[in-house]
Order: C-alpha cells, then structure tokens, then sequence
C-alpha cells in the first residue's frame, strides 16, 4: 500500500462536473450499438429486390465481412491474393497493430452481441463478477483454433468461415435469426425463406450467446480466432491501459466491469484487453490510465499459450488438411448434387476462397441456394448448394456474385451468365445439365399428358424439347365389330375358344384427344395389312376417324387404340442446369422425373486434370 | 519506487515494432491485391505448352518410299522390323530418323490388362526390335510410355512391355499426377460442328517433352466404335483427364490425334490382327497374323494417315473410304500444311503407289 494520500481519479472529477453521461464507454456504447444496427440492416437490405433497387448497396452489404482481417489473411494464405474489397482490412489491421484489440471492444457486431446479452441476462454482481472476469487458462484454446486453422489455409482448405465471429453471425442471422423474423410476416404474404440444415445454425448462435450467462463474452475470450488474431498483433501497440500501482486501492472494481478478463488489477494480459475503457471509467482513484508507450514490466504482452500445445494445434491443423482431402468428397467421390451458383469458381479453388458467410444463400430471390451439410465433402460444410427442390437458377440475376466477398462466387454480368455479346462464342455459363428419369416421368411411364418442363425451360430456344411418342391404352386391344368408311365399332377381344366380341362400354368422346395427346386407332387386317387413323370422337362403342378409311375394317380385324404424347427430351448443347424443369415438375418424390446434376458444369472446364470436369457438350457433327 | 519510464531500447523494440508490421501488412496487401478478382483463376486465354512437330527436323526427299511393307514367317521378328524400317531408306535405315545422343520416345499399344498373344496390344517382339534399331543409331535414351485406363503396373506386366523395355535397357515411363500438363492443341475452344475435339486438353507430357524424336508402334485392331485401331487411335494412350468423354464423337477425337501428333515415324504392328471383337478381343480366334494377308506384316510409314489407311484395306479387308476419321484427318493436317508445317497426312495410298512410293518386302 501507498503512503500518499489517496486522490481522486481526474476522470471522476470530470465525470462530476461535467454529468455522468459524457464518458468514452458511453461513446463506446453507441458505436457498438451502431455497427450491430449498420450489421444488422447490412444483412436486412441483402435482397433481390433492394440490390436491384439500389445498386450501390451491392459494395456495402458484404462491408464488415471485407474489412475482417482474418478473412484477407486466410484467404491470401490460400489464394495467394486479395481480392478486391479485402484490402479494406488495413482499416482495421493496422490500427490494431497501434492500439490494440480496440475492434473487439467497438467494432465487431457479434462482439456488441455477446456484451448486450451478458450485460441484459447476467445477473451478476459485486465479487461474483469479479471472479467471472478472471482470466482462465482456457482463454488460450482461441489461439489454438486460429493457429490449426491458419495452417489448415496454408494447405489451400479455407475452413476460417466456421468460427469467425463476422462469418458466423452474418451465417447465423441470414441463415436462422432473419428467416425467423421474416416467418411471421411472409406467412401472411407468401412462403417463407427455407435454409436447410438452418435449425443448427440457429441452435448454435444461441449456445454461444447463451453462454454469457455463464462466462461473460464467452465466445469472444475462448473461441474467436478474431480475436486471438487481434490479441497477437497487439503486441507491437503503442498505447494501452496502465495501471499505478501507487494510486491503486485494490478495490476490485475494474475487473468487476472488464470485457475482456486481461486482469487490470494483476499484470493486465495485453492480448486480451478489449480497450473497453470499463476500468478507467469506474477507478475512483484514477490508477487506470490509457498511456502511451507505458513500460513493458508492468504488463503480460504475448498470449498465454503453451508451447506443446502450439504444436501440437499447427499438427492438428496439418493433419486435417490430409484426412479431409483424402477423404475424397471434394475430389473423385464428389457428389453431384454439388452445383454451385453461377459465377463460382472451380471446386478446389472454391473451397480455398468460400468464407460460409451466407450472404448469397441471403441474396438470393428464388432461395435456390442453401447452405451444404454433406453435398461437398466435409470442407464443404455450409458452403452454397443448389436445391432445386426449393428453388431454382433465376436466369437474368447474378446477385450472389455481387455480395460475395472473397471471389468464390466471381462478379460476372449477364452479358457473361447468359454467354451474350462479346462472351457469345464462349457460350453461357452452365451449373450442370437435366436429365429424365424416364421411369417416372408422366408421358413416359403413365401415359399421363405432361410437358411442365418444356413449358417453364427458360433459354431461348428452350433446352427441353418434344417428340411425339405413340402408347397403347390399357386394355387398348379391341375387336373390329363393324365399320362403315370413317366409324369403326368394336368389342373386347372374344373369350377362348369363341369367336363373338365381347361387350365394350367407352365413356363418351373420351378419345377426342386435345392439343397435347392425340388419339389414334390401330387396325390390323386379318391378311396382316395395317392402317392408322386418327380419332376425333367416339360413344359408347363406335369411334369417328378422320378421313375415311382406305380399306374399310373386316369384321374380326384387331384395332388398337393408342394416344400420342408428347415426350421430352434435353438438348445438353442448350441446357444450362437452371433447375427451373426440376423445380417445376410435378413428380414429387425422392427423385423428380428431371433432375439436374453437376455433369457438363463449366466452371471446371479449364481444369482438365481435376476429377470434376466432365462435358457433355461433344457432339456428332450434325446441324 | 520502480522507476517507470520506458528504457530506450523498449522503445524502440515497441515503436518500430509496430510500424515495421504496419508497413507489412501494408506492403503484403498491395502486393497480393487482386482488383479484377481472378488472378490465379483459369480462363479460356491462358499461355498454354505446344506440342513439338516430331518430323519437322527429318530430312527426308520427296523420292523416298512413304510406305514400307514387310511381310514374312513368324520365326525371325527381327528381320521382318529391320526390313521394314530399311525398306524407307535404302541406305541409311534408321539413321534417317534417328541421329546419334537422340532421346527416342516408342509409344506401344499398353492399353489392356492383355497377354500378347491376343492382339491386343503391340507385340513386345516388335518392341524389342525397334528399341534395338533405335540404340544402334545411337540413341541416347529409349524411353516406352502410354497411359492405360487400367492400372499401369498390371497392364505393363501382363503384355510383356515391361520384360521387353528391362531387357533391352528402354526405360518405362509410367503416369502418375506429376507427369501430365495442359498442352494446346488448338489456339480457341474445339468447335463440335466441324469436327473438333480437342482445344486444350491434359495431356501425358513428360515422356513428350524430354523426347526429341517420336515412333509409334501401334497393333491393327478393329474397333466396335470407330471401326479400327491403328495408328491415328493409337495417340489416345497420351490424353490425361476425363477423355472418356471423346467416345460421344469418336472420329472428331481420333482426328485431332492426328492432327495433334506429328510423329517422326509410324510403325503398324500387323502381326497379330485382331479381326473381330476389337478394341479388347480376349480370344486367340479373334487373332490373325498378318490379317488379310495371312503372314505377319509390318509397315513403317512417314505418313500415319496413308499407313492406316493401307492398313485398314490390306490387313482388315475393308474400305478406308467409309472409315470416316481418315478424311477428317486428313483434310485438318491440310490445313496445317498450307501455314508451311512440314507434315505427311494423306489418306490416299493409292497415289503414293502410282508415284512409286511404297517399297514391299517379302522374306
């Protein structure tokens, strides 16, 4: 203890004279609150219909997501570049380097989140919360997880997405938290946005929050690779808390109110101070000061990791890259329910640039695009897939390359989608190709009349087309019992051994045919001979032709009755794997009677050696 | 009391620190910074390799046979490759083709799982024979590659290729992932509609780049889809990547083989002629020796499209008019000669007989 009498802290003195409300965490209160409102209408204005409204709000939506230096540096890591809006990062990287963790206690949004929630639910007080905000050696496991998955980037697999607190609350809220919102009202006023798998992220966000209530900005000081980032480049800053132990009273009040549990009142733990300023505002004797260039013995500088399980972090790190690689679902055994948005880069260099940010499942309009759980390999977690269940390629948009942050989903224009104007001899984009399941298809398998997916296929000339296939009816096999030049009455084939038809009741005109299904009687002569004639009505037991018959049907002559339907078929040279057929098509199941899978995908068209590229634009020489 | 004030060297230990990384960080950003977006993605335009013209270096006069036809008896191979390759040139033989320190590249049919005696791949007989011409015109290295679809290893035991190459000190250069590189074959994407396969394409380089001279040693097959296999199909065992997909136009992808090799010389292995059943067989009554001809025949050619085409009549007994990848070969090799390439692509035999340009030996 000091012999000096005690003073009072110059900044309670100005606290008093000039009302309580003027602080620096007041300040701090608002930009915090600020840039989780600026995150949260971000996110709320990641539409179609706001993109397009307002095209500028395209460079600012994805912002907080660019000026995330762990972003830029893993991806340069894996990429070796950064791409374009990245390079906002130094905003952020640099200050740091000179004051410290000043984003986590200010800027970052989960961060405003985690304190919000901690401050509202706590419910601690006095030396309870003192002790809560004690450092703990299980602080140091965020330095682990920065560092294996630092390495994991080094390798070319970018898995930061998972636990970077901007990654994973733009993921949380466009994946679960707005969709919730949003549920009540679009019930009213259309479907609501579906994300599947959406109940885990959402489930997760919550237990990270939750948490708070067990140890406050629990994720912050255990989990967030962020901020492990941060806390090590801090230790070059020039200004930062300092403590006089001549002036302190040991009173415990700073870490009743510190964030981010770095022991003011003990060596302070550079690497984990928020530069909250909690501490200085509540000192009644002014030891806490913000100094500039303070000494180096007074303060813990590096994090307090150790050494064995640094290693043994950067092994796990380099082990995972083999085991999730060899594993094969990015490569040989890829899935081709795989399809990725328009624009997107080739399969490896996807995964080595894709955040799982969420933004494009966000964006968006038809809600094709859902987070994956296993259709890319286990890199692949949470990464955009199509389902066209759901929704499908709408044809004049690329929003999601427009929200992207890192280039996984390239910025192309429609010119580029659409293979227009000076992109016309590379042709469109293609995100895979259509086929027929011709077991389950109506006209095929039913004889049910069906053209949804000509109908809807949206390239022009459309990629589906039709041909005309004749069938037999069920029970199709008839009697000729008289005829004159255009009528043919008939029976059901006689019973063994007789040779008198049977009895035959049609409903009326039920063979008048339409637009789409024609129907056509078979007749086949005793001596073999066939004819064909189309039928325009009929009653209960005669059928009108068209025309007349060329040689009139004997008595005892079989006579068919088929429909021609039309069937369709996919020109894999127009097809462009849109989905829009498969969305459309009425066949529900496990499988819809046409379904698109990745074959023919022109992202992998410069890859030859890679497992993905496949084309099915090879052709006969044919017209 | 502690005295509190930074030492000098703290400060400059925190001072430059900071900047020093700032500046770093800085610098690291400008220099990866990507405005455009996809550096280090491929696109259609990137530089790509070229394969080498194999015979532009040969000097070969115009009254030099095209074709030469050796057929004889079973017992001496070694007679029948020697007449077969002197029978080009008189005088020199082999020394035409290949000169003294030459890294020779002898591509064989090793594309199935096959003994030889089924025909289905070249006869290790031949090989031997060519390797040995090949070192006494004083090679440097005799290299033997080709990319199977099934397993190298297997498909290289099984036929004998391998016994052959150790015993005759040919090295075998077998694929793996490092071996392959993009190569173009056509400046711009291939156009379907007038019978283009191939732009840029994985191919099987390394046995490529290192050689300075080309022989192919294909064995006469019938085919199921393409109607033979000879010497033109014979270059498909140097695609990498997805080629599978080639089958769908079979005569644009056995077409722009032709174009895409030039070889220094072509050798069709009509030993054993597979009749019928082709490309796999698997039955000795699938195999002919000589084919047509009845006695096991070689041809040596500078002009891979006449050869086969040759081939294709006298050894299969059917009509090369009707076999559609010659005259697609042919009419792209022609369009490569008018820009001065030095190359042979012709289809008709017929003519090189007329002109005398065919030597036959019979032993």
């Amino acid at each position: 203890m000091s012999e000096t009498p005690k003073q009072r802290s110059p900044v309670t003195e100005f606290h008093e004279s000039h009302g309580n409300w003027l602080r620096i965490t007041t300040v701090r209160i608002i930009v915090q609150t600020t840039m989780f409102a600026l995150f949260l209408s971000f996110v709320a204005l990641t539409t179609f219909a706001k993109l397009d409204q307002y095209p500028t709000l395209r460079h600012w939506v994805s912002k907080i997501l660019e000026v995330d230096p762990l972003v830029s540096i893993a991806t340069a890591l894996t990429t070796h570049t950064i791409y374009k809006g990245l390079l906002w990062s130094l905003l952020i990287l640099i200050p740091t380097l000179f004051i410290g963790r000043f984003f986590c206690g200010w800027i970052c949004p989960y961060g405003a989140l985690h304190h919000f929630v901690g401050w509202a639910f706590g419910g601690l007080k006095g030396k309870r919360k003192a002790d809560a905000n004690r450092y703990r050696p299980m602080f140091a496991f965020k330095y682990y997880v920065l560092l294996a998955m630092l390495v994991l980037a080094i390798f070319g697999s970018l898995q930061i997405g998972l636990l970077d607190p901007i990654c994973l609350v733009y993921r949380s809220f466009t994946g679960s938290v707005l969709p919730a919102l949003n549920m009540p009202v679009q019930s009213i006023f259309g479907d609501y946005r579906l994300h599947q798998g959406g109940w885990f992220i959402g489930a997760l966000l919550f237990f990270f929050v939750a948490m708070n209530l067990v140890i406050p900005r629990f994720f912050c000081r255990v989990l967030c690779p962020l901020g492990a980032l941060m806390g090590f480049l801090s230790r070059f800053a020039w200004w930062r808390i300092e403590r006089n132990c001549d002036l302190c009273d040991y009173c415990n009040q700073c870490p009743t109110s510190c964030e981010g549990a770095c022991e003011p009142d003990k060596e302070l733990r550079r690497s984990e101070c928020f530069v909250c300023f909690n501490c200085i505002e509540d000192c009644p004797t002014g030891a806490l000061t913000f100094a500039f260039l303070p000494p180096k013995d007074h303060e813990v500088t590096s994090p307090d990791v150790r050494r064995r399980s640094v290693v043994v972090a950067a092994l796990a790190g380099l082990a995972l890259y083999p085991f999730a690689r060899s594993s094969a679902g990015s490569t040989r055994n890829f899935s081709a329910k795989c399809i990725r948005p328009p624009g997107s880069t080739e399969e490896l260099e996807f995964l080595s640039r894709c955040i799982k940010c969420g933004q494009c499942i966000r964006v968006c309009p038809t809600n094709v695009l859902q987070p994956a759980w296993s259709e890319a390999g286990v890199e692949g977690l949470w990464t955009p897939v199509m389902n066209f269940r759901i929704g499908h390629c709408q044809l004049h948009c690329t929003a999601c390359g427009q929200v992207c942050p890192t280039g996984a989903i390239q910025r192309i224009s429609v010119e580029e989608k659409l293979g227009l104007g000076e992109f016309a001899d590379r042709g469109p984009i293609k995100l895979g190709t259509a086929h027929f399941d011709t077991g389950r298809c109506l006209p095929y398998s039913k004889n049910i009349p069906c053209v949804v997916c000509e109908e809807v296929c949206p390239t022009s000339p459309k990629a589906i087309y039709t041909e005309r296939q004749m069938r037999t009816i069920r029970d199709g096999k008839k009697t000729v019992t008289a005829s004159t030049d255009s009528t043919v009455t008939l029976g059901d084939p006689p019973l063994a051994g007789q040779t008198l038809a049977q009895p035959t009741t049609f409903p009326p005109d039920r063979f008048r045919g339409d637009e789409t299904t024609l129907c056509y009687v078979l007749i086949r002569h005793p001596d073999g001979m066939t004819e064909t004639q189309r039928i325009l009505g009929n009653d209960a037991r005669t059928l009108r032709i068209e025309g007349r018959f060329a040689r009139a049907p004997e008595t005892g002559s079989t006579a068919t009755i088929k429909l021609e339907y039309k069937v369709p078929s996919v020109d894999t040279r127009l097809c462009i794997g849109c989905g829009l057929c498969e969305r459309e098509c009425p066949v529900v199941g496990d499988r819809r009677a046409v379904y698109v899978t990745a074959e023919g995908e022109s992202r992998s068209q410069y890859y030859g050696e890679r497992d993905r590229n496949r084309s099915l634009r090879l052709l006969k020489s044919e017209g | 009391m502690t005295d509190t004030r930074l030492t000098r060297r703290e400060l400059l230990q925190r001072g430059a620190g900071a900047v020093i990384a700032a500046g770093l960080a800085a610098a690291g950003g400008y220099a990866l910074y990507d405005p455009k977006g996809n550096r280090g993605l491929r696109t259609a335009n990137d530089a790509a390799l070229k394969l080498k013209n194999y015979f532009a270096d040969i000097d070969f006069p115009a009254s030099s046979p095209r074709l030469s036809i050796a057929t004889g008896g079973p017992e001496s191979m070694e007679k029948l490759v020697r007449a077969a390759i002197g029978g080009l040139d008189p005088s020199q033989g082999i020394k035409r083709f290949i000169a003294k320190g030459d890294v020779v590249l002898i591509k064989p049919n090793v594309g199935f799982d096959r003994a030889p005696h089924l025909g289905a791949t070249t006869n290790p007989e031949v090989l031997r024979w060519t390797i040995r011409l090949c070192n006494e015109a004083g090679a440097g290295r005799v290299i033997i590659a080709d990319n199977p679809i099934e397993s190298p290893d297997a498909c290289f035991s099984k036929s004998g290729i391998k016994e052959i190459a150790d015993a005759e000190g040919a090295k075998v250069m077998l694929p793996a992932e490092n071996t392959f590189a993009t190569l173009a074959i056509r400046d711009r994407a291939p156009d379907p509609t007038r019978g283009e396969a191939l732009g840029r394409w994985q191919l099987f380089h390394r046995p490529l780049a290192d050689a300075t001279k080309v022989i192919g040693l294909a064995p006469i097959k019938d085919h199921n889809l393409c109607g033979a296999s000879m010497n033109l199909k014979n270059w498909y065992g140097l695609l990498g990547g997805r080629r599978n997909q080639f089958h769908q136009a079979i005569h644009n992808i056995i077409s722009d083989l032709g174009l895409m090799m030039s070889p220094t010389l072509v050798i069709a292995d009509g030993t054993r002629v597979m009749m019928r059943n082709g490309p796999t067989g698997g039955r000795t009554t699938d195999v002919k020796p000589g084919g047509e001809i009845g006695r096991p025949t070689i041809v040596a050619s500078v002009d891979p499209v006449a050869c086969d085409a040759w081939c294709y009549q006298h050894l299969l007994g059917r009509d090369p008019a009707k076999l559609a990848y010659l005259e697609m070969a042919q009419r792209k090799i022609a369009e490569q000669t008018a820009t001065g390439v030095k190359r042979l692509g012709e289809r008709d035999w017929q003519a090189y007989e007329r002109a005398g340009l065919i030597a036959k030996a019979v032993l």
